[in-house]
């Protein structure tokens, strides 16, 4: 009763209300819209890349955006939320180029294998660059710790009014790319005679991932496996039209890291799991079946 | 409406598999592209299709450099249908052949009744009606090349380029396949298709082009293409040619 009471109008004076109010629902709502950022950007990577494995994580995305976020937070301290939501997209833009590059992902046809080796080796470079540099500035470590793993324990009204904006910009933007993703898993050949420039859709679906993945992981941290687990089981729901499945992606996967975030708080009570790691031990199993199913 | 080409030269890896070729297709014909394997055919086919940049030359479209033009604005004038397709994983045959209306579908692929009659149109033209509602994987190699056909044809361009459309097809689907294109020829499209099998070709088609290695050997009517000479030069084949009976076309029987 006092939940609902401090959703709709908060009194002064009561606890419970203001917990409601002031904790619980700016996390909650951070939790939700993060998890639709990182869906979204799976949809995204997924259906530009035409490999089932894409994802923030997989591809290099996080942890480049990780390591421009540590950057940050350790050498110049005093950006804000702006400036280090701009440093994780700077950073993950980089590591996206540079695994999209090193995986010929620009050429039509590449192999999906090697792409993700791709993803992994700069992933591996970025995470080693991140503990030097946690090791190096020691104030700052715990804050880009908690970061690394992914929580939404800091969620404040703050963090929350400087993230909606962007991530509602690019998620209705991912919206509007996904007709276009239907045309692509047709192949580059038809794709282009249907009147697709290659060029320009893979450069918007990638600012749009950066955006996305960039704004999600400034607010809460790095976040995994829900950009690569969401969109194949929301395809498994409801097909493969993406104008009908990249929404239901988003629905699910603010479910999940709202889920998450919840166990997070109530596994070790009073301490707090981060809900990266909830997502992890769900994502890591769902993972390997992916590539065991594929390798079949 | 005109497609040419002017000292075109395309290829991969800076590796020139069409050499300086000229020509324009006729206009309102069907057009057989001809030549052993490797020659070009498929190459020539895609740069025409705006798919490959010319390392050198152009391709124009009505007298503009067709690379320069938007591609969805080509997209409702010229049409291709690759070699190979991929498979498509989740995806039913009649929403493979709806994305050929994309070019002209409005916001967020919509589809209008116009829309849904043509999509209807075309899949009963190649015969895969019944198959609608089932998987683009599930499908038989010929089965599926007609899906993709059919998408093709959703395109409603007034010019279309077909890579070898007949590979995977038993004979009875080739021949309803070259009848569907005489039907389209004559309600004004012009075609132009990649053949192996140079009797179809010379029965179906108004007009051959012979490649090989990059270059355009001849061109014309099968009465002037189809020869001896050019057999044993461009396909090193000891062959006669004889009247087909009942066709009354050129028709070439290997020694």
């Amino acid at each position: 009763m006092d939940a609902i009471q401090g959703l709709l109008s908060p009194s002064k004076d009561v606890i419970a209300q203001h917990i409601v109010h002031d904790i619980r629902l700016p996390r909650a709502l951070l939790a939700a819209t993060v998890g639709a950022c990182f869906a979204a950007a799976g949809v995204v990577m997924q259906g530009l890349t035409q490999n089932p494995l894409a994802s923030p994580a997989v591809l290099g995305v996080n942890a480049g955006a990780a390591l421009g976020m540590a950057a940050v937070s350790t050498i110049t301290p005093w950006f804000g939320l702006l400036g280090i939501s701009m440093a994780a997209m700077i950073g993950g833009g980089v590591a996206w180029t540079l695994v999209m590059i090193l995986g010929s992902a620009w050429r039509g046809g590449s192999d999906t294998g090697r792409l993700v080796l791709a993803g992994v080796a700069i992933s591996a470079l970025c995470a080693a660059f991140t503990k030097a540099l946690v090791i190096m500035e020691e104030d700052q470590a715990s804050a880009v710790l908690s970061w690394l793993a992914g929580s939404f324990a800091n969620g404040n009204w703050d963090t929350w009014s400087l993230f909606w904006p962007v991530a509602l910009f690019a998620l209705i933007g991912s919206q509007l790319l996904t007709p276009t993703l239907n045309l692509l898993q047709l192949g580059d050949d038809n794709a282009q005679n249907l009147g697709i420039s290659l060029v320009w859709t893979k450069l918007a679906g990638s600012v749009l991932v950066l955006i996305l993945v960039g704004s999600a992981i400034g607010a809460s941290g790095s976040i995994s496996f829900v950009g690569l687990l969401v969109p194949h089981m929301a395809r498994i729901l409801c097909g493969q039209d993406h104008r009908y499945f990249l929404p239901l992606s988003m629905l699910m996967g603010s479910a999940l890291v709202v889920l998450a975030d919840t166990l997070s708080r109530g596994i070790i009570f009073p301490l707090e799991t981060p809900a990266g790691a909830i997502l992890a031990l769900i994502g890591a199993p769902f993972f390997i079946y992916l590539v065991k199913k594929r390798a079949s | 409406m005109s497609l040419s080409t002017q000292d075109l030269s395309v290829g991969y890896h800076g590796k020139a598999i069409v050499k300086e070729v000229s020509f324009e297709l006729p206009k309102g014909k069907i057009i057989a592209l001809l030549g052993p394997n490797g020659c070009g055919k498929s190459t020539l086919l895609k740069a025409m299709a705006r798919i490959l940049k010319p390392m050198t030359g152009q391709v124009f479209w009505n007298d503009q450099d067709l690379h320069q033009m938007p591609s969805r604005q080509l997209s409702k004038e010229l049409a291709l249908l690759p070699q190979t397709q991929p498979i498509p994983e989740g995806v039913k045959v009649k929403d493979l052949v709806a994305y050929g209306r994309s070019p002209y579908t409005g916001f967020w692929g919509r589809l209008n009744k116009e829309d849904n009659r043509i999509i209807n149109d075309v899949m009963a033209q190649v015969g895969i009606t019944e198959l609608g509602e089932q998987l683009v994987s599930e499908l038989s190699g010929g089965q599926r090349q007609r899906a993709w056909l059919a998408m093709t044809l959703a395109q409603d361009t007034p010019y279309l380029l077909l890579d070898e459309p007949t590979t995977y097809m038993d004979l009875s689907h080739q021949v309803e396949l070259m009848q569907t294109l005489r039907k389209l020829n004559s309600s004004g499209k012009t075609i132009i298709t990649v053949l192996h099998d140079i009797n179809q070709a010379a029965r179906y088609c108004d007009h051959l082009i012979v490649m090989k290695d990059g270059e355009i050997i001849t061109q014309g009517e099968p009465e002037n293409v189809l020869t001896q000479d050019m057999l044993k030069t461009v396909f090193s084949l000891n062959a006669q040619i004889h009247r087909d009976p009942i066709a009354n076309t050129p028709m070439c029987v290997v020694e």
